[in-house]
């Protein structure tokens, strides 16, 4: 079992790393799309209060982002091709190379959310605290990035509008997450609706322990954590009954 | 040896059968060629044989494994090309592919280390190995594909049209591979192709699908011995043929060609043209090929 897990992710790497160029642009246009964004949201400068806690946020959604187009669109070019059906024509269970491809895509969204952020970390001089206990919402941030990721792949399994679909999430995480302004700043209602989204209550957790200065108890107290903790786990089960509904569906409708 | 018994495939709610009640035996060591016109359920039948399909109803076993019950066993019994499709990492080089589909079919790294150099250097790839199958030509490409469902050595393969866009060179490479592998090794080969050429030089048996169902499936000589009593004649006359016969003239000869019932039936038409004071240059039996009793079957009722 390890052994396909390390083959289906060491294949996985260098698919991507078969063609660089493509991830440096893609590098160079998430900063230069944040660093600009926040030049017009601040009139002409980088306003010094704002630009931590949105870094933050938007290094969520760079992670989101990166790691779904890498899964997503690497199954449709591969069911299109042929290399996923020859790849299922093992012994291996079938969510074992998913799960393969699921961390390859998650070891290249944390990569470019890294890299993208470390940039204007060091053009605009921004500095952000490290906390012992921003580490709890920063993984399970982590893990419902990767649950909605593997929930995108799940839908990738049986509809080819899945594309479609992805782009009109991740645009609504970029728009609600804080990635513009923080969460605070939003009226009630749109702070409701960004909260669904994924990412904005692990970045609002994070923001909490960062910047306020909150022990995680007083995270946890002010409801944000236990409404992380419950979102991360209802994305993944989601996503994992969708992907045990969609591979059996998948098995009976292929043409 | 592949075994089916009464697969069904039905799609959707008008219950379209794609696949109808299809039973098959391929004893071990044989080439089978499965045939059929586009449309006839071929590759949706060898989609179900891969794992990639559910049957609506029936069962298919590899190796004396159930692939629906025992799916982890009857996948390690074999490989497959499949039709239209890549099969194989166009971004990784062709000993990249052979490593990763090796460590998927469970080997251990070595194993497939070994075997792929075995593949690479047999197909004549090995100097290629390190470059990225995306540069190379389709026919090495479709030899990379073919090395991957070898890789472990398994006893079935499955090939869906194997020589589709391939150039003479690189056909006769795969006939010639397919050849071997069969007599020398004893794999089972289970093959679709449209170029019956190929089918009737390789395969000791056929089958042919039309509209989802079985129309025939037979040894490859007996299955053209069946249509032997439809065999055609030609018959060269001197000039142009008398009134009655259907003929194409060149050069001052006439070809006559008759398609008889009985061979006896024969001796009436070259009586009728001797009647006429043709003079007869040859009379020549026609043999059916494959693509005679192909275009029949799949143009008639069901034969088998």
């Amino acid at each position: 079992m390890l052994d396909v897990l390390r083959a289906e992710i060491g294949k996985g790497l260098r698919v991507q790393l078969a063609h660089p160029l493509g991830h440096v642009i893609t590098l160079l246009i998430s900063t230069m799309m944040y660093l600009g964004l926040q030049f017009v949201l601040g009139q002409g400068e980088l306003r010094e209060d704002l630009l931590p806690r949105t870094l933050v946020a938007i290094g969520g959604y760079w992670f989101l982002q990166y790691a779904a187009l890498v899964m997503v669109a690497d199954l449709i070019e591969e069911k299109r091709a042929g290399t996923f059906a020859q790849a299922q024509m093992t012994s291996a269970p079938p969510w074992l190379p998913m799960l393969g491809r699921l961390i390859t895509a998650s070891v290249f969204g944390l990569a470019v959310a890294a890299v993208a952020s470390l940039v204007p970390m060091l053009v605009a001089g921004i500095t952000i605290p490290l906390r012992w206990a921003a580490l709890l919402p920063a993984v399970l941030l982590g893990v419902n990035v990767l649950a909605f990721t593997f929930l995108l792949a799940a839908l990738a399994l049986v509809s080819p509008m899945i594309g479609a679909l992805q782009s009109l999430f991740t645009s609504l995480v970029l728009l609600l997450n804080g990635s513009f302004l923080p969460l605070a700043l939003y009226p009630d209602w749109l702070a409701v609706l960004a909260r669904v989204l994924p990412t904005t209550l692990g970045i609002e957790a994070i923001t909490q322990t960062l910047f306020e200065g909150r022990t995680l108890a007083g995270v946890w107290s002010s409801g944000t954590l236990p409404s992380l903790l419950l979102h991360t786990l209802a994305l993944t089960a989601v996503s994992g009954l969708l992907f045990v509904r969609n591979h059996r569906r998948a098995l009976q409708e292929s043409s | 040896m592949i075994e089916i018994d009464a697969l069904t495939k039905t799609y959707g709610s008008s219950q379209v059968r794609a696949v109808d009640e299809v039973s098959l035996r391929v004893p071990a060591g044989s080439v089978f060629g499965f045939l059929g016109p586009n449309g006839a359920g071929k590759t949706t039948t060898i989609k179900m044989m891969a794992g990639l399909l559910t049957p609506t109803s029936g069962r298919v076993r590899l190796g004396g494994f159930d692939v629906a019950r025992q799916r982890s066993a009857a996948m390690a019994q074999f490989g497959a090309v499949l039709e239209g499709s890549r099969n194989v990492y166009w971004s990784l080089s062709a000993w990249q592919n052979l490593m990763y589909f090796g460590r998927l079919k469970g080997m251990r790294k070595a194993q497939v280390a070994d075997r792929a150099k075995d593949l690479l250097t047999g197909l004549g790839l090995w100097e290629r190995r390190n470059d990225k199958v995306g540069g190379f030509s389709r026919g090495m490409q479709q030899k990379v594909a073919i090395a991957v469902a070898l890789i472990a050595g398994p006893p079935i393969v499955l090939l869906d049209e194997p020589t589709l866009g391939l150039d003479v060179e690189a056909t006769r490479t795969v006939k010639r591979w397919i050849a071997e592998q069969a007599r020398e090794l004893g794999t089972t080969i289970l093959l679709t192709t449209h170029q019956l050429d190929v089918v009737q030089e390789l395969c000791d048996r056929v089958a042919v699908m039309r509209q989802g169902r079985l129309v025939a499936d037979l040894p490859t000589r007996e299955l053209l011995a069946t249509f032997r009593e439809r065999d055609r004649y030609e018959i060269r006359v001197e000039g142009a043929a008398p009134p009655g016969f259907e003929a194409v003239t060149a050069e001052g000869v006439s070809t006559i060609s008759v398609r008889v019932g009985d061979p006896i039936e024969v001796y009436d038409v070259v009586e009728r043209l001797r009647a006429q004071g043709v003079v007869l240059e040859s009379l020549t039996q026609v043999q059916p090929d494959l693509e005679d009793v192909f275009l029949a079957l799949v143009s008639e009722p069901s034969h088998a």
